[in-house]
């Protein structure tokens, strides 16, 4: 049962599995030279995988806010480019592994025009990339290929931060972020824990996930009870709408 | 096995073994959302890469080289930009496949083209991109990251 809603959540897995099927019974070789190639492809996913979203948890509950917008806010500037492209090309795995770090430092006020510049190098300026370049298709080659290609990916990182907004991501992507931030806005933020939660931020988490009452905040009393309970209900009515 | 990795796997387990010597629950937390993101993309990228090797058994050999090696530059270079958007390949399997274009008669313009869509504009995985950035952004990145890498292969003709 799990694992039906596990593909059914996961739907191109699903259809992969299905198409493998049918390869299977139609023509046994196609079907296991595909595994063949498919298994050094996912050689390399598990290889990059764990270790890149260890990081990214770490970053999530390591990291302050605070930290992670000066260094790759709207604010941050050069050293923000820096900062991003530095990332990016130190990193490993194919442009895949990257989207959940990225989106994490989103998340937490990195701008939109540095989180592009990340991704864009993590894909295409990455060392491991230019060493294997060099080795084959030789240095003029992949000098000239890098310095078009990192003005490149400015262009880039700028053109997408103005064309789009940070806002519209973290409203796309995830409901409860906004909703979460909404809350935290209208918690008083002495993180007393008087709540039973260790700060504001996860009381809010918790209200917001319907692990805790409106009414848990004991220092915000009726006030802060009647405004939570009112985001909630304005909550309700977007996801009908 | 490539060094990168030698290098991440170790790292990721001393960052780990110091934050559980720092504070236990925070480790759990951080566990979690790595274990959570796992689970979230794992599948997809896991039905992806199923997908693209079952397309790699199935087209003949030779048909990519034949279709990027054409006379006309102009033509091979929009069908190599295409196929790297289309495609996903790791590192060690496109650079040689590059460089045997090139040495089979390729244009330089096109090897280039199809690099860097290969590995900056992704087709394949937007559905994955879609779930963490959104529709908008995904389709602005993917569409200005098409035509620099196109602007890229052409400014290689000019340097090189």
């Amino acid at each position: 049962m799990r694992l039906k809603d596990y593909l059914k959540e996961n739907r191109i897995l699903a259809i992969a599995l299905i198409i493998y099927l049918a390869v299977l019974i139609v023509d046994r070789n196609i079907f296991l030279q595909s595994l063949n190639t498919a298994w050094i492809y996912i050689e390399e996913m598990l290889q990059v995988l764990p270790p890149v979203l260890i990081f990214t948890g770490m970053l999530e509950v390591w990291i302050p806010r605070g930290t992670i917008m000066n260094t790759f806010g709207s604010k941050s500037g050069i050293s923000g480019k820096l900062a991003s492209f530095s990332l990016g090309t130190i990193s490993a795995g194919p442009i895949y592994a990257g989207f959940p770090v990225t989106q994490t430092l989103l998340r937490k006020g990195a701008s939109v025009a540095n989180m592009t510049v990340l991704l864009s190098t993590w894909a295409v300026a990455k060392i491991p990339i230019l060493l294997v370049e060099i080795q084959f298709l030789g240095v003029s080659f992949a000098l000239a290929r890098w310095s078009l290609t990192i003005p490149a990916i400015l262009a880039i990182g700028y053109l997408t931060g103005k064309i789009v907004d940070r806002e519209e991501i973290i409203s796309e992507i995830g409901e409860i972020e906004e909703i979460v931030q909404k809350m935290l806005d209208r918690l008083p933020g002495h993180n007393c824990g008087a709540c039973g939660y260790e700060n504001c931020k996860e009381c809010a988490e918790g209200i917001a996930e319907g692990e805790a009452e409106p009414d848990v905040c004991k220092p915000g009393g009726r006030e802060v009870e009647r405004e939570i309970k009112k985001l909630m209900e304005e909550q309700k009515t977007n996801i009908k709408s | 096995m490539n060094i990168f990795v030698l290098v991440l796997v170790p790292a990721a387990f001393i960052l780990l073994v110091w934050s559980v010597l720092k504070d236990r629950d925070k480790t759990k937390k951080s566990l979690e959302v790595a274990k959570g993101m796992f689970l979230k993309i794992g599948g997809e990228i896991f039905g992806l890469l199923l997908l693209v090797a079952l397309f790699f058994a199935v087209v003949p050999q030779g048909a990519i080289e034949s279709l990027l090696g054409g006379a006309n530059v102009f033509l091979s270079s929009i069908y190599g930009a295409l196929m790297g958007t289309v495609l996903i390949l790791p590192k060690f399997v496109a650079m040689p496949l590059a460089a045997d274009l090139i040495a089979e008669g390729a244009h330089i313009v096109v090897a280039a083209g199809f690099i860097t869509t290969l590995t900056m504009v992704g087709f394949v995985t937007a559905p994955v991109e879609i779930e963490h950035f959104g529709k908008k952004y995904t389709l602005v990145r993917n569409v200005l990251s098409f035509i620099f890498a196109l602007m890229v292969a052409l400014g290689m003709m000019l340097i090189l």
